[in-house]
This record gives C-alpha cells, structure tokens and sequence, in this order.
C-alpha cells in the first residue's frame, strides 16, 4: 500500500465526517464538488469533465473547501467532541456488558446509553447493518 | 469506456458507511452502479472490510480502475498482491 493511498482513505473519511457537521456552512459549489470527490470517489478528471472546468479549477474548488471545513472545526470542534462522546459511550457499552443482562442497573444503564446515542445523533451499534436487521424482525414475525 | 472502482458512500448522517461499486466512469453520480463488490465500515475498531475478492479480481483483469481509496482497501484485504502474482504468471 503506498502512502497516497492510506492517506486517500484517511482524508476521505475525515473529509466526510467534517461535511456532516459542516455542510450547512457551506456554498453550494463547495458541497457539491466535495459530495462528487469525496462521497462518490470521481476523480479531479471526472469531475472536470462533469462540469466542463479545468482539473485546476476542481482542485482549487476542493482544496479551498477543505480548508473551510478545517476552519469550522479548529474554531467549534464538533467533529473532536463527537469522537470524545463515541468513545466514552463505547467504554459505557462495554462496562455495562459486563452487568448481569437483566435486572435493575443493567437495563437502566442500557436504556441510559441509547439516549446517549441519541442524543449524540449515533445510530444504535448494529446499525450499520440496518437492512440485516430489518430482515432479522421480519424472521421474527 | 473506461471501468472504474470505487466507494460509494452510504449510511446515516454522522454514521459513514461505505460500498466498494464497480460503475462506468461517465455514468452520473446518482446512477446506476455495474455491481457492488464489497463494503467498508470505518466506525468500528478496526475497519471492518468485506471485498468479493473473486469479482475484484476478474473487475482488475478485465481493466477496471480502481481509484486511490479503493485500491487500499483491496491492498488491505490482499486482493492487489494476488492480482499482480496472476499477472506475472501469464
């Protein structure tokens, strides 16, 4: 693996966690060059093509809006607080896995940890794989 | 026409997940797809990667390109160093 291609990754996925917070805070321009790049993979010849402009101007375009996205995080850091929540409410998880699984103090702090989540905007652990879980309640009825 | 690989992101709001799609390289953003080869999930520890490695494969012989972020998923799941020992075989 070359070191373009891990920072590649890197980036794309700090970019596009940025855009979730920061995407209202941007030009129309800017969110869509950044959701072609970076949600969608095009690269700076596609995108070229796409909206007839120069790779140059692309560039330009992208870097300029990476630059407002770091902005808006080095001056309200929601993305660093978002990460500190996750990993606490992680930790919780894991501690509260311990607990017997049914009685008082296990379930209230299982129910306790999901309004966490919640409230943080996190979808529940296994949600990444919600059509497995759709499929999984419907087995169950 | 050129093939390439690439991600696709999907998933929730601030809950990124991402699909690894072959598609021609002029087909619109929001377009169809040629096949979906694999998934990548970045939020769980470490990175849970998933590639159809037998597809990878044959996507790769056949020409596709895969871009910079897929190919070091596919670098990760060693689907590249098996691509390029098929190749120095023939």
């Amino acid at each position: 693996m070359t070191t373009n291609e891990r920072a590649a990754l890197a980036k794309t996925n700090r970019i596009n966690y940025l855009f979730d917070f920061y995407a209202p805070l941007l030009t129309d321009k800017q969110r869509t060059f950044l959701t072609y790049y970076f949600h969608d993979d095009f690269s700076l010849g596609e995108i070229s093509a796409e909206f007839a402009i120069s790779r140059q101007a692309v560039y330009e375009h992208l870097k300029r809006a990476e630059q407002a996205l770091e902005g808006y995080e080095r001056k309200l850091g929601l993305l660093g607080r978002h990460e500190t929540m996750r990993a606490l409410i992680g930790e919780l998880d894991a501690l509260v896995g311990e607990l017997p699984g049914q009685g008082e103090p296990g379930s209230r702090l299982r129910a306790l940890s999901a309004r966490l989540r919640m409230a943080e905007g996190l979808a529940s652990p296994e949600a990444p794989a919600r059509q497995g879980i759709q499929e999984v309640k419907r087995d169950g009825i | 026409m050129a093939v390439r690989i690439r991600l696709k992101r999907i998933g929730a709001h601030k809950s990124p997940f991402y699909r690894v799609v072959v598609s021609d390289s002029r087909s619109p953003r929001d377009g169809r797809f040629i096949e979906e080869i694999g998934t990548y999930n970045p939020i769980t520890q470490p990175a849970q990667v998933n590639i159809n490695e037998e597809k990878a494969l044959q996507w790769l012989q056949n020409g596709a390109q895969a871009s910079d972020t897929v190919r070091n998923l596919l670098s990760k799941a060693g689907v590249l160093a098996k691509f390029h020992e098929l190749k120095h075989q023939k």
